[in-house]
């Protein structure tokens, strides 16, 4: 049974303090959640680069071990062309001594050298000549010496000069 | 659910505003669940909302998001009518521009829209939750009364009173009496016939002396009478509220004014039953008792008037307009 004309006016515990209390946790609420993804965020974006940086150290550590690989393999090659080049000069100066060695009355038409000797092919005008001239200082070269004549056309003597070296010197050479 | 939950939580705050003839009584009760935290009466100096009366209520207003504010009706267009449906209701009084609302589906209690808009609009400042009809405050005052005796019940507020009948709980008849209203009737009266109405006063003087003999013979009955009501309510009362009562009998030692109007409140219950008596409207029967509830604190001239010249049993009782107003609101919130 109603006993008042008038109905009273609603009530809320929602006053103007309490608004205003909720407004302000409210904000404190949401400014920390927003940090809290902000922070989620930064860690996800952290994890990612991180990943990323050492997926490159990764292709980096790779390419370091390609590198170093061309690397020995241009030192060996370096080596081997120093080698080749110091061989090449060695043997230029031996042919060089090789024709310093032959005397001017005596004419090659052939020189083989090979690794473990010489078989130069002349004309001699005599055995004598040969012998003093050119016999000597080969035989002072190489270890055997083994020398074949027979006449040519002219009169003078076609000769064939195998020379070998000493097996034993050879190989501590090598 | 979660509403009332929190409701029960807070603290409770009526504030209940009694507009007096020159002042306003403010009620405060502050309670917590069932128990009265506290309670206060403050007076003030305006018949309407003045700036100290609103610091005051802002301050219980502030208190608690559950405060309400009820308002007890002084519409002088207000009363009561023995039915509750609204066909029956043009018989006995216009009820177009009032707003009515049915009491135990017996009779039903109205007011003037356009005054419970002037009372929203005068305290607008502060809010009004409820709005009481004196003759609801009434019935509940007199409640064990109503239901079991033919009687008339009046209660006397300090510029008005609430006049009704009752037979075991039917309502016979009410009004709702003005007293400036009905003095200036008088005072017209007395332009126009001032011969005749100096003769009235004085044979009205003569038998007042007679009155005042007997007076201390009837207060005695008096007691005796009201041993059987609530005495010790009253008592207690009388304890609680000792600044209302202190108020009171202040009115009553000004002078003579507390006398002419006991006298006043008397000639309008006469002019009432008699015209409860004669209009065939009403089912009129024989009053013996009276029932009067004391908002105002009046003095036993009343009670003496009412035993001498009508032959009443008279039974009175003292009411706390604020506490009445207040445990209606009560009663009200617990309805919704």
């Amino acid at each position: 049974m109603r006993y008042s004309y008038i109905k009273p006016r609603t009530k809320t515990l929602f006053t103007k303090d309490i608004q205003l209390l909720f407004a302000f946790f409210g904000v404190t609420i949401f400014m920390l959640f927003s940090t809290y993804a902000f922070l989620l965020f930064r860690d996800y974006r952290f994890n990612q680069d991180r990943a990323e940086i050492n997926m490159k150290k990764e292709e980096l550590r790779i390419h370091i071990s390609k590198m170093n690989k061309q690397i020995s393999s241009i030192e060996q090659q370096s080596m081997l062309s120093e080698k080749v080049f110091t061989k090449n000069s060695v043997l230029k100066e031996s042919i060089n001594n090789l024709f310093d060695l032959v005397p001017g009355r005596i004419t090659l038409s052939e020189a083989k050298i090979m690794e473990n000797g010489l078989i130069l092919y002349g004309i001699t005008p005599n055995k004598d000549v040969y012998n003093f001239m050119l016999q000597a200082p080969l035989r002072s070269i190489f270890y055997k010496t083994y020398s074949s004549f027979y006449p040519a056309k002219n009169g003078w003597l076609r000769f064939v000069s195998t020379n070998y070296m000493n097996e034993e010197e050879l190989g501590s050479e090598d | 659910m979660i509403n009332k939950f929190l409701e029960s939580l807070y603290t409770k705050v009526f504030i209940n505003i009694i507009v007096e003839n020159l002042q306003t009584l403010v009620y405060v009760e502050v309670c917590s669940g069932e128990n009265v935290v506290e309670n206060l009466h403050k007076k003030f100096d305006t018949t309407t909302i003045n700036s100290k009366m609103y610091e005051f209520v802002r301050v219980y207003l502030k208190e608690s998001p559950f405060c309400y504010i009820s308002v007890l009706d002084k519409s002088p267009l207000q009363g009561a009518i023995p039915t509750c449906t609204a066909s029956e209701m043009n018989s006995y009084c216009d009820i177009t521009s009032s707003k009515y609302l049915c009491f135990s589906k017996e009779w039903s209690f109205y007011t003037s829209e356009y005054d419970l808009e002037a009372i929203k609009h005068d305290y607008r400042s502060i809010g009004v939750d409820f709005i009481f009809s004196p003759f609801v405050i009434m019935a509940e005052f007199f409640k064990d009364k109503i239901n079991s005796t033919l009687s008339m019940f009046v209660l006397i507020e300090d510029n008005y009173i609430a006049f009704s009948v009752f037979d075991n709980s039917e309502l016979l008849y009410a009004e709702y009496l003005d007293m400036e209203h009905h003095k200036d009737d008088e005072d017209l009266l007395m332009d126009s016939q001032l011969e005749e109405e100096e003769l009235l006063l004085d044979i009205e003087g003569i038998d007042l002396e007679e009155v005042d003999l007997e007076d201390d013979i009837g207060s005695l009955d008096d007691f005796a009478n009201i041993e059987d009501l609530d005495n010790s309510e009253d008592i207690d009362e009388f304890s609680e509220e000792q600044e209302v009562e202190e108020s009171a009998h202040q009115d009553v030692d000004i002078g003579t004014d507390g006398f002419n109007e006991d006298y006043q409140r008397f000639s309008l219950i006469q002019s009432s039953l008699s015209n409860f008596y004669k209009n065939p409207i009403y089912k009129s029967q024989f009053i013996e008792s009276v029932y009067v509830a004391d908002g105002v604190g009046v003095s036993s001239d009343l009670k003496g008037y009412l035993e001498e010249e009508m032959f009443l049993s008279v039974y009175v009782r003292k009411i706390d307009l604020g506490v009445s107003v207040c445990d209606m609101a009560k009663a009200e919130l617990n309805e919704i």
